[in-house]
């Protein structure tokens, strides 16, 4: 299945959760976000969130600012 | 000790940790200023470029990490940002900041107003950043916001209290603590908010942007202090004409 991941297309086996993909993109959990179709997916919930086909997931991350 | 919702901090220097040269001048900085409250952003992350561990060292220093909503144009994407900010960072402290306007960078008062009645629904810790207008204030905190955070002048500009009379009245009618964020540019000004009764000051730009921000973050501190004190001692009145300090004798006329 495809999926966005950060408006650039990504491949995925199905099956494939949050965690699974923040692992394979080799990020680490601290500092960062998950939003899907818009939605903000609570970091409680990535291991068992499944990514759907044509997901478009969304990283964010902690940066420095006033 | 400044209370804010349910937590007291010893230091009344906020430091936002933008515009360092690096993020190891931020810490040391952060370290200097003895300071208890961080401010960090969020943003898109960059994929294929490495992730900078910002936290762990302010983590070890046990800071209250306050991220903020720079960026949001609207509520609704201050909203989306705060719930983003919740998750990175597993706080529900806020900085709630929008300002649509590029060039002033000024904050969007009805925008605020209705992100920070949310916000506050939604179980956020809020501190808005905003005019300093002493009835947006009221009603900021009537909605729920833990404190206020009027501007001195436009962010960045280093200008100091050009609000000051906006911010007495703002001070005096608070039942949150005021805290003076943005235009800050010398210790000076931030000893000038700490002695109109400010509970807090809010700096950024007037540290990281110092050819030395480790020792500004230290003089900054000082004059927190220094400003606070003198609020608590009492500043006394000012006149037109001199008051002479001296006794008035009269040996002079006696020669």
């Amino acid at each position: 299945m495809h999926i966005l991941l950060n408006d650039q297309l990504l491949q995925l086996s199905t099956n494939c959760s949050i965690s699974e993909l923040l692992q394979q993109q080799q990020l680490t959990s601290e500092g960062l976000a998950v939003a899907i179709n818009n939605n903000v997916i609570s970091k409680r919930c990535w291991p068992e969130h499944q990514l759907q086909s044509n997901d478009n997931v969304q990283l964010f991350q902690i940066v420095t600012g006033g | 000790m400044l209370q804010i919702a349910e937590k007291t901090f010893n230091s009344r220097l906020l430091l936002g940790s933008g515009k360092f040269a690096s993020s190891q001048l931020m810490q040391q900085a952060v370290k200097a200023s003895n300071c208890q409250l961080v401010t960090l952003a969020i943003k898109r992350l960059e994929l294929n470029k490495p992730q900078d561990d910002l936290l762990t060292p302010l983590r070890n220093m046990d800071i209250q990490l306050l991220p903020n909503t720079s960026g949001a144009k609207t509520a609704r994407e201050a909203i989306f940002a705060a719930e983003l900010a919740r998750e990175a960072l597993q706080t529900n402290w806020l900085k709630l900041e929008i300002h649509p306007d590029p060039r002033y960078l000024m904050p969007d008062p009805i925008e605020t107003l209705q992100a920070a009645e949310q916000l506050v629904k939604l179980g956020f810790v809020v501190l808005p950043y905003c005019s300093a207008d002493p009835v947006l204030c009221k009603r900021l905190e009537q909605a729920g916001c833990a404190a206020v955070m009027p501007l001195g002048a436009a962010i960045g500009s280093n200008q100091g209290l050009q609000t000051r009379a906006m911010l007495e009245i703002i001070i005096e009618q608070a039942q949150v603590p005021v805290i003076i964020d943005a235009g800050l540019g010398a210790p000076s000004h931030a000893a000038a908010a700490m002695e109109l009764g400010a509970a807090a000051v809010l700096v950024n730009t007037a540290i990281a942007s110092s050819p030395d921000p480790v020792e500004m973050a230290a003089a900054f501190a000082d004059t927190v202090r220094a400003g606070r004190r003198a609020y608590l001692a009492g500043l006394v009145s000012t006149a037109q004409q001199a008051v002479g300090s001296s006794p008035l004798t009269d040996f002079l006329a006696e020669l």
